[in-house]
C-alpha cells in the first residue's frame, strides 16, 4: 500500500503542471485588462500603460510564463492586487475558512443522510420512503442563495437565534489562537470555551445551507446502494444465521453499501470547496470561494492561478484518501 | 456503529463544552466584552462605531488608492495639506469644495501668476509615529504621488511641476501654468502627507498594508475579507476623535447591511439599495441620510457609428427615454433627473439648452427628418455589476420599440466591458462617472473634450474644445462659469448621451450618531462623528 500511495503520489506531478500551464492560458485569456481594473476608470491611458509595465504584462506570454514557474518554483504564488495583500497570506487566512465550513457541512450531511438513506432503503415504498424522497428533491432542487437569505431573515432577523451574520467568530471575541486556523478545532485545543461556543453558532447555519445539496445526493445514493446491497446472498446468509436485524444492516449491509457513497463524499468535497461562494457571500465567511470570484471579476491572475494550484493538489489528496478508505471498508479490494 | 457513536458522542461533547463557556476567552480584552458598536463599555470612556462597507479596500497607500473603502481608510488614517470646508444645505451638512481650508499648512501664499504656492506648515504636528511633521515629508509624499501608478495622473492633472522644501516648515509648489483646481486637488486623500522616516525605515512595500500618517485614527487591523478596526489617535493634533474604535465591516451582500443596520449590529451601513430607504426609514431608530451625490449615469451614444452619428437620432432618443420610470420605478426616488453633462451639485452646473422630456411623438418626428422614419436597429452593450443598469435598459428597450426602434442588449462582464468601452468602438452603453474634483473643467476635460481620455463615444465639437481649452486657462471664476455654461448648453443641444439620472449618496445610521456629512468623492469622514449615549 506504501508503494501504491507513493506510484499515486509521483503521478500526480503530470496532472499537476499540466493544470499550471492551462491555468496560466486560461487567465490570461479571460475578457478583462487587469491593468484597467487596478487603475481605475478614470485612469487615462499613460496610467494604465504604466501599471501594464509595472506588472510585467507587456511582455510575451512565454516570458511571463517563465517568470511565473520560476517563481512558483521559489514558492512565490504571487501578490493579489485586488485585495493589497500577497496571496500566500491571503490564502493562509481565507483557506482554513472555507475547509472548515466544508468538513461541518460533510459532516452534517452524513449525520443526515447515511440515517435516511437506509431508512428510505430499508422501508422502502413505506410512506417514510416518499418523505426522504421528496426532502431529497427539494434539498437538490432550492437554491442556496435564497435558502441562505432565508435562513438570514428567520433565524436572525425575526426570532434573533443566530448571530449577525458576519464572519465567523462574533466581532467582541479575538479568533482562538492559531493552530489550524479551523476555529472549532483550534478553540478545542487551546481550551477557549467563548471562541468555541461562537464558532460553532457562526458555523451553524452557513453549514446546513451548504450541505443541503449534498445531504440530497448522498441520501439518494445510501438508498440506491443499500437497496442492491440488502436483496445479495450475503444479507441473507446473515439473517439466516440469525443475526439481529440491526446486526444485518449496520454491520453487513451498511459497509459494502458505503463504497459508492463514499466516492460521492469525495466529489462532493471538492465541489463544495470550489462552490462554497455562495454561502460565503450572504454570509460574510471571509472564505476563499469569494476571493477567487472577486479575483477572477478583477482579472487578478495570481491568486487564481494559486487558487486553482491548490485545489488541483487538493482534489488529488482527496482521491487518494477515497481510494485507500476503500481498502479499509471493503477487504477484497487491494492495491498494488 | 462504533464510529457513529464515537461522532455523536464527540458533538455532543463539544456541544456540552460549548454550552459551559464559562472559561474566558484569553485574548478579549474586558473593555470590548458588551455588544460591540452599541453601548460603551464601563472600561472605555468613548462609545464604538461599527460601519458596514460592501468592499473590503486593495491598498493603504494614499498615492494608490482609488476605491471607495481605500479611500475611507485613507482618510481615516492620514491628513493633508489642505481640505474642504462644510456648508449646511437644507439642514444636512455637505462639503464646499471651493471653500479650501488649511489642515497640515498653516497658511499659503500664492505667486502673482498663481504658478507658484508657498505653504507653511503647522507647528508641533506631530505624526503618529512621534515624527515631526516637516516640509521633507510633504516633498516626500507628492513625489510618491507622481511616481504612484493610480495617482500619477492626478499630478499631472494638479499641474505640480516641482515640489521643494524651503526650510523645516515651508514648501513651495510650482506650477506648470496656473490651474484653479490645484488647491481642490490637494486636498483629495491621494495627497496625503506620510512619515516619511518611518516609511524607509519600514521598506518600500510597508505602506500598501500599514499606514503611517498624522490622521485622527490608528489602524489596528485590516483584513480586506472580514474587518479593519481603528483606535483613535489620542495625541490628534486637533483633539481626539470623539469616538473610543472604529469597525468597519465588509458585508458584501446589500440585504444583510439593511438587516444589520435594522437589527442594530453595525451603527452605519453605505450602499443601501433603494428599495429598502423606505423599510429604513420607518424604523424610528435610523435616519437615512440620502444626498444628491456628483455620480451620474448615462446612456452614451457612439458619435461616429451610424445612425449616430447624425444629431437628431440622438435627440430622438433622449425624447424616448421614460424618465420618471427610471427615478421611480428602478431608484425608488432615491436618484434626481440629469439635466446636463454636468452633475446639479458641481459648481458651474448649467441646465441652459435643456428641453428634453418623455414625448415619443417628438421622437418619431425628429426620426422622420432624420431620414429614419421607419426606425432602425442597434446594439447596446451593457456591462454587469449594477442591478438599476440593467432595469433602465430594459425600459429603454421597450420604450424605443414604440418608435420602431429596435435596441439589442448584449450583456458583457464588467471587467471585459471596461476593455470594450476603452477602444471606442462600442454603438451605445451606460456608463456611471463621479468626478473626483468638484469642477465642470475636470468633469468635461475627461468626458467631453475633444481629447479627453474618457471620452469613448467620439464627442467632437470644435467650438466645445476652444470654450473648455479657454476657460481652462482663465482665472476669473465669474468668467470661467460663463465659458462653462456655453459649452454645457452645446453638448445639451447636440446630445451625444441621452442623460438618465443623478445618483443619490444613500447612507443609513443610528439616531444616535452626529457629525456626519456628506463629501463628494462619497467617501465618509470618521473624525466628526460622535455617538451620543
Amino acid at each position: 500500500m506504501f508503494a501504491y500511495t507513493l506510484k499515486r503520489l509521483a503521478q500526480m506531478i503530470p496532472a499537476l503542471l499540466g493544470i499550471i500551464v492551462i491555468t496560466f492560458i486560461l487567465s490570461r485569456v479571460l475578457p478583462g485588462d487587469p491593468a484597467i481594473m487596478l487603475a481605475g476608470e478614470q485612469a487615462p491611458e499613460e496610467t494604465v500603460n504604466k501599471i501594464r509595465q509595472d506588472m510585467g504584462l507587456d511582455k510575451p506570454l512565454y516570458i511571463q510564463f517563465f517568470s511565473y514557474f520560476g517563481q512558483l518554483f521559489q514558492g512565490n504564488i504571487g501578490y493579489a492586487y485586488h485585495t493589497g495583500h500577497s496571496v500566500a497570506s491571503d490564502l493562509a487566512t481565507r483557506f482554513p475558512a472555507t475547509l472548515e465550513l466544508t468538513i461541518a457541512s460533510i459532516l452534517i450531511a452524513i449525520l443526515v443522510a447515511v440515517p435516511v438513506g437506509i431508512i428510505a432503503a430499508t422501508r422502502k415504498e413505506s410512506i417514510l420512503d416518499h418523505i426522504s424522497r421528496v426532502f431529497s428533491l427539494i434539498g437538490a432542487c432550492v437554491p442556496i442563495f435564497w435558502l441562505g437569505l432565508m435562513f438570514i431573515y428567520i433565524f436572525y432577523s425575526i426570532l434573533g437565534w443566530a448571530p449577525a451574520p458576519m464572519g465567523r467568530i462574533s466581532g467582541d471575541l479575538n479568533p482562538p489562537a492559531h493552530i489550524t486556523g479551523l476555529y472549532v478545532l483550534d478553540s478545542l485545543l487551546s481550551g477557549d470555551m467563548m471562541a468555541l461556543k461562537s464558532s460553532i453558532v457562526h458555523l451553524v447555519l452557513p453549514a446546513i445551507c451548504l450541505s443541503t445539496g449534498t445531504m440530497a445526493i448522498v441520501a439518494r445514493m445510501t438508498r440506491s446502494s443499500m437497496l442492491e446491497v440488502v436483496d445479495q446472498d450475503f444479507v441473507r446468509t446473515a439473517r439466516a444465521k440469525g443475526l439481529k436485524e440491526s446486526a444485518v444492516i449496520y454491520k453487513h449491509a451498511l459497509v459494502n453499501a458505503l463504497i459508492p457513497t463514499l466516492t460521492v463524499l469525495g466529489l462532493q468535497f471538492g465541489y463544495l470547496m470550489g462552490g462554497a461562494v455562495i454561502t460565503e457571500t450572504i454570509f460574510s465567511w471571509p472564505g476563499i470561494g469569494g476571493y477567487v470570484t472577486d479575483s477572477i471579476l478583477a482579472a487578478d491572475y495570481a491568486p487564481i492561478q494559486a487558487f486553482t494550484l491548490v485545489s488541483a493538489i487538493l482534489y488529488c489528496g482527496i482521491n487518494l484518501a477515497v481510494d485507500l478508505i476503500y481498502g479499509l471498508i471493503d477487504p477484497r479490494i487491494r492495491y498494488e | 456503529m462504533k464510529k457513529v457513536k464515537l461522532l455523536s458522542t464527540l458533538t455532543a461533547f463539544s456541544i456540552m463544552l460549548a454550552g459551559c463557556a464559562s472559561s474566558a476567552n484569553p485574548q478579549t480584552p474586558a473593555a470590548t466584552s458588551a455588544a460591540e458598536g452599541t453601548a460603551a463599555p464601563a472600561a472605555a470612556a468613548k462609545p464604538f462605531l461599527t460601519v458596514a462597507y460592501s468592499e473590503g479596500g486593495t491598498t493603504l497607500d494614499p498615492a494608490e488608492a482609488n476605491d471607495l473603502t481605500s479611500d475611507t481608510l485613507v482618510l481615516a488614517a492620514y491628513d493633508q495639506l489642505v481640505t474642504y470646508g462644510i456648508k449646511a444645505d437644507n439642514g444636512a451638512n455637505i462639503a464646499n469644495t471651493e471653500d479650501i481650508k488649511p489642515m497640515l499648512a498653516e497658511s499659503w501664499e500664492t505667486s502673482g501668476d498663481n504658478t507658484v504656492y508657498t505653504f507653511k506648515l503647522k507647528p508641533g504636528v506631530k505624526f503618529q509615529s512621534g515624527n515631526p511633521v516637516d516640509a521633507d515629508s510633504v516633498v516626500y509624499s507628492l513625489d510618491r504621488v507622481a511616481k504612484s501608478s493610480s495617482g500619477s495622473f492626478l499630478y499631472g492633472m494638479a499641474a505640480i511641476k516641482t515640489v521643494t522644501a524651503k526650510d523645516d516648515s515651508t514648501v513651495e509648489i510650482a506650477l506648470t501654468n496656473a490651474n484653479h483646481n490645484f488647491l481642490q486637488i490637494l486636498a483629495m486623500y491621494t495627497f496625503s502627507i506620510v512619515d516619511k522616516k518611518s516609511v524607509e525605515a519600514q521598506g518600500a512595500d510597508y505602506l500598501k498594508t500599514h499606514a503611517a500618517g498624522s490622521g485622527p485614527f490608528t489602524l489596528e487591523k485590516w483584513d480586506p475579507a472580514t474587518e479593519a478596526v481603528f483606535t483613535p489617535n489620542e495625541d490628534y493634533w486637533q483633539g481626539a476623535p470623539k469616538l473610543g474604535k472604529v469597525t468597519m465591516k465588509f458585508t458584501k451582500e446589500a440585504s444583510n447591511r439593511v438587516l444589520l443596520l435594522n437589527k442594530g449590529d453595525v451603527d452605519m451601513a453605505i450602499e443601501i439599495p433603494p428599495k429598502d430607504v423606505d423599510s429604513l426609514k420607518s424604523n424610528s431608530n435610523l435616519t437615512v441620510a440620502s444626498n444628491a451625490s456628483n455620480r451620474i449615469l448615462f446612456f452614451a451614444m457612439n458619435n461616429k457609428v451610424k445612425p449616430f452619428d447624425n444629431e437628431k437620432v440622438r435627440q430622438a432618443i433622449n425624447y424616448a427615454i421614460p424618465y420618471d420610470e427610471l427615478l421611480t420605478g428602478v431608484m425608488y426616488g432615491q436618484a434626481k433627473q440629469m439635466k446636463s453633462s454636468v452633475a446639479s451639485n458641481t459648481p458651474g452646473f448649467s441646465d441652459a439648452g435643456y428641453v428634453y422630456e418623455h414625448n415619443l411623438d417628438k421622437a418619431k418626428e425628429l426620426l422622420k427628418e432624420a431620414g429614419y422614419e421607419k426606425g432602425f436597429t442597434f446594439d447596446f452593450t451593457l456591462g454587469s455589476g449594477f442591478d438599476d443598469w440593467e432595469d433602465d435598459a430594459v425600459l429603454i428597450q421597450a420604450e424605443l420599440a414604440k418608435i420602431g426602434v429596435t435596441m439589442n442588449i448584449n450583456k458583457l462582464a464588467r471587467a471585459q466591458f471596461l476593455e470594450q468601452q476603452k477602444t471606442k468602438n462600442l454603438t451605445s452603453y451606460i456608463s456611471k462617472w463621479t468626478s473626483f474634483v468638484n469642477d465642470p473643467g475636470y468633469h468635461l476635460g475627461f468626458l467631453m473634450y475633444g481629447k479627453g481620455s474618457s471620452n469613448y463615444n467620439n464627442y467632437q465639437n470644435a467650438e466645445v474644445d476652444k470654450l473648455w481649452e479657454q476657460a481652462n486657462t482663465e482665472t476669473d471664476a465669474t468668467k470661467r462659469a460663463e465659458l462653462y455654461k456655453q459649452a454645457q448648453e452645446i453638448i445639451t443641444t447636440e446630445a451625444p448621451w441621452a442623460y438618465l439620472y443623478e445618483y443619490n449618496r444613500i447612507v443609513g445610521m443610528n439616531n444616535k450618531i452626529s457629525g456626519y456629512a456628506f463629501y463628494p468623492d462619497e467617501v465618509i469622514r470618521f473624525y466628526p462623528l460622535s455617538i451620543q449615549e
